[in-house]
């Protein structure tokens, strides 16, 4: 390992125990660490002139453990099997009713902001896991890499809004919040709904994955079908 | 010593069915992610009492507890969209944000509600009949 890629990682790792700590000791959506550590690390490469393509193989190294790790909520899926399997079918309604919101409403959206064709195209798959959004993105026109891009915003923006948004709507009921969160804003959205409380954690992951496998499904019926 | 060692184990193990749902994806092309279908195999292998929960119980809690850091190095990829969001930032945030929130919405307070009416049906039949009937 090159001493830039040690760097790198120092850097990230002592951010993100940094950004943890300030999000105990100031509890707040705000504070949620990857928002808060992504703007550091980013201001910090760019005071250092480091560039995302340097900073790769230290991403690679430090990225190899996320697919275990979603792998890893089927443990607190399991642990809350039985409120899921009471549950599914409001589960299931609520979130097939949501993907299909959260498509629509980002297309319609840029289509009325003015934005690309290419964007349109990318913005509908924002809301899922990244190797979903990525070959969603590619089989209605999107653009993948931009894709990926399109899904950590939706991501931040869950873990950091949602909870306000599902507080001031009184949605008070754990399994509900974890579902809204797991179906609009993934594993993101998933790592911070995990504070809250068990239950939503493994809901928001059940979520995820349904949201995930709904829209790869769905998507290349839907796009056409919304286009105005 | 010991726990430390079991510990490697259950991330390796964890670590294992991963790379074989990678693998499987990969060679069958599932069109689903191999995380999402790593998800379902552990979850089917709990279920079905192939494995129990306490031989992976600490690699999986450790990994759930960092979830959200193995996130970061990727959100980090946003610095290569800075002239994009020079020219379209305002529009593409009020987007995704919009979009998300909706969805959001939508999600929860459907879920919420039609949770709170078979709750309330339910309660209505025990009412009626004076028996609860298993739905």
């Amino acid at each position: 390992m090159d001493s830039l890629t040690l760097l790198s990682i120092i850097i990230t790792i002592a951010v993100y125990i940094g950004a943890s700590k300030l999000a105990k000791r100031f509890p707040s959506p705000f504070t949620t660490p990857i928002l808060t550590a992504t703007i550091a690390i980013i201001a910090i490469l760019s005071l250092l002139h480091i560039n995302y393509n340097e900073y790769t193989v230290a991403k690679d190294w430090m990225t190899f453990l996320l697919g275990p790790a979603t792998v890893a909520l089927a443990v607190p899926m399991y642990n809350n099997q039985k409120i899921i399997k009471e549950r599914l079918k409001p589960a299931v309604f609520g979130l097939v009713s949501g993907t299909i919101a959260t498509i629509t409403s980002a297309v319609w959206l840029s289509k009325l902001l003015g934005l690309s064709d290419t964007i349109q195209a990318t913005s509908a798959v924002k809301a899922v896991t990244t190797p979903v959004a990525i070959e969603a993105a590619a089989l209605i026109g999107g653009n993948p890499p931009l894709a990926a891009a399109f899904v950590i915003t939706a991501g931040i923006f869950g873990a950091v809004l949602g909870p306000i948004l599902l507080t001031l709507m009184k949605i008070t009921d754990p399994f509900s919040r974890g579902i809204g969160i797991g179906t609009v804003s993934h594993g993101i959205g998933t790592s911070q709904i995990m504070t809250e409380g068990p239950v939503q954690g493994a809901v928001s992951s059940m979520a995820m994955g349904f949201a995930a496998i709904i829209t790869s499904i769905l998507l290349p019926w839907l796009y056409p079908f919304i286009q105005f | 010593m010991k726990s430390a060692f079991l510990f490697v184990a259950q991330l390796f193990f964890i670590w294992a069915i991963y790379a074989f749902s990678k693998y499987m994806v990969e060679t069958l092309d599932i069109p689903i992610p191999s995380s999402v279908l790593g998800m379902v195999i552990l979850y089917l292998l709990l279920t079905c009492k192939v494995i129990q929960v306490k031989f992976i119980e600490k690699g999986a809690a450790f990994l759930n507890k960092h979830l959200g850091f193995f996130f970061v190095p990727i959100a980090v990829g946003l610095m290569n969209y800075g002239g994009l969001i020079k020219a379209h930032g305002l529009q593409l945030l009020l987007m995704i944000a919009g979009s998300t929130m909706i969805g959001l919405a939508i999600t929860a307070g459907i879920t919420q509600y039609l949770t709170r009416k078979d709750k309330k049906t339910a309660e209505e039949d025990k009412g009626y009949h004076g028996q609860s009937h298993s739905a």
